[in-house]
């Protein structure tokens, strides 16, 4: 075919044009990046968290024998008869959800490093930190480690049992998986320890049985000997409103909704808390938690806002703060 | 041991029952001078209370 008949031709030129401009020149992911976007925004990510791994740690000490030790100082005064127990009730409220702060950050060894100096520190905050809320640190930090490496796989995540399609439900759901017929919350970590079989998963096992009994035990020996209504309200109440809390604010709330959420900046959201940001636990920013457990709670507002345009990048909706 | 441990965990809410929430709720009936049923002691009613509602937290798997 000759030039001019080429352009004589009806229609001719438009089926030899280029690609459209807007085509890629490399393949995008599904979040829309390149790999080469993606890898230079993994490092900016990196260098950024790293500012804010570390820092003062000894508050969280201080706070979880200082906590603990007012807390066991309730018992001897409620029967002694010199003990405010609406004032105590509250603060064992406290203490049963602050404790969980504090173990969280043992369980990621934030206190103390393996074979570092402050590593029998890092496991006594963790140890007495969840005895209030009668759930043995062994048992928390295998369950918790094993929460990342599966989040919000239905089968392998211990916390997938926690949702529930809105917030009244996961309320709802907080009390209904500690009933003893239904497998979830502590009879579900049970079953998996079991399932794991490990020394650790055994040693666990057995430190939970334990715990239960020694609450079990304190429980029935103050009531029959008259302290019933002081024990509920040391012990008894507190743990069940520091679980559901605990449940609904460092579970629920951030890994909703969680089918099929899977990826590293998908399986935590970042959401707007209606009691703030103290009273959440710094819940609202638990997504950079997940990305970088290293950082500890203090700090992860801070690393959230710095991490922001980051994040952003990478498909998380930032919208909520 | 291990096997009776298991079994004393496995009635855990039926001793529940008998063990706390029995001295509770007469507790809670001295406290709040309210009259067991039938002329039973606070104690009796408790124990008759939180023994059922224990039990059958027991077999239904639920305490409510």
């Amino acid at each position: 075919m000759s030039e001019n008949e080429l352009l004589l031709r009806t229609g001719a030129g438009t089926e030899t044009t280029a690609p459209a401009s807007d085509r890629p020149a490399m393949p995008l992911g599904p979040d829309g990046l390149d790999r080469y976007t993606r890898r230079d925004l993994r490092k900016e990510e990196i260098a950024i968290a790293r500012q804010f791994h570390g820092g003062t740690m000894w508050p969280y000490a201080v706070a979880a024998f200082g906590c603990f030790a007012v807390w066991l100082s309730f018992f001897p005064l409620a029967i002694m008869g010199m003990l405010n127990l609406p004032l105590a009730f509250a603060l064992s409220c406290f203490f049963c959800v602050g404790g969980y702060v504090t173990s969280h950050e043992a369980m990621h060894s934030n206190i103390g490093r393996p074979g570092s100096k402050t590593r029998w520190l890092n496991e006594a905050v963790g140890a007495v930190s969840t005895i209030p809320i009668v759930f043995p640190f062994s048992m928390a930090r295998l369950m918790h480690l094993e929460h990342h490496y599966h989040c919000n796989d239905p089968l392998k995540d211990p916390d997938y049992t926690d949702e529930a399609p809105n917030m009244w439900a996961a309320w709802y759901k907080t009390w209904y998986n500690r009933q003893p017929g239904v497998d979830g919350s502590i009879h579900h970590y049970k079953r998996i320890l079991a399932e794991m079989g490990t020394p650790a998963a055994r040693r666990a096992l057995v430190e939970t049985m334990i715990l239960q009994l020694v609450f079990m035990g304190t429980l029935f020996t103050m009531a029959w000997n008259g302290y019933a209504i002081e024990a509920a309200l040391i012990w008894w109440l507190p743990r069940h409103i520091g679980l559901s809390y605990i449940r609904f604010f460092l579970s629920w709330a951030p890994h909703h909704p969680r089918e099929g959420k899977t990826g590293r900046y998908e399986n935590t959201n970042i959401f707007k808390s209606r009691v703030g940001h103290i009273l959440s636990m710094g819940m609202q920013y638990h997504l950079v938690h997940h990305l970088y457990p290293g950082i500890p709670n203090h700090r992860t507002k801070e690393a959230y806002y710095a991490l922001k345009p980051i994040l952003k990048a990478r498909g998380v909706d930032v919208s909520p703060l | 041991m291990a096997a009776v441990l298991k079994q004393v965990l496995a009635w855990m809410p039926f001793f529940f029952g008998i063990g706390f929430i029995a001295p509770l709720t007469a507790q809670l009936m001295q406290l709040w001078e309210i009259p067991a049923p039938f002329g039973l002691s606070p104690i009796a009613f408790g124990l008759i209370f939180g023994g059922t509602w224990g039990l059958i937290a027991n077999i239904r798997g639920r305490w409510l």
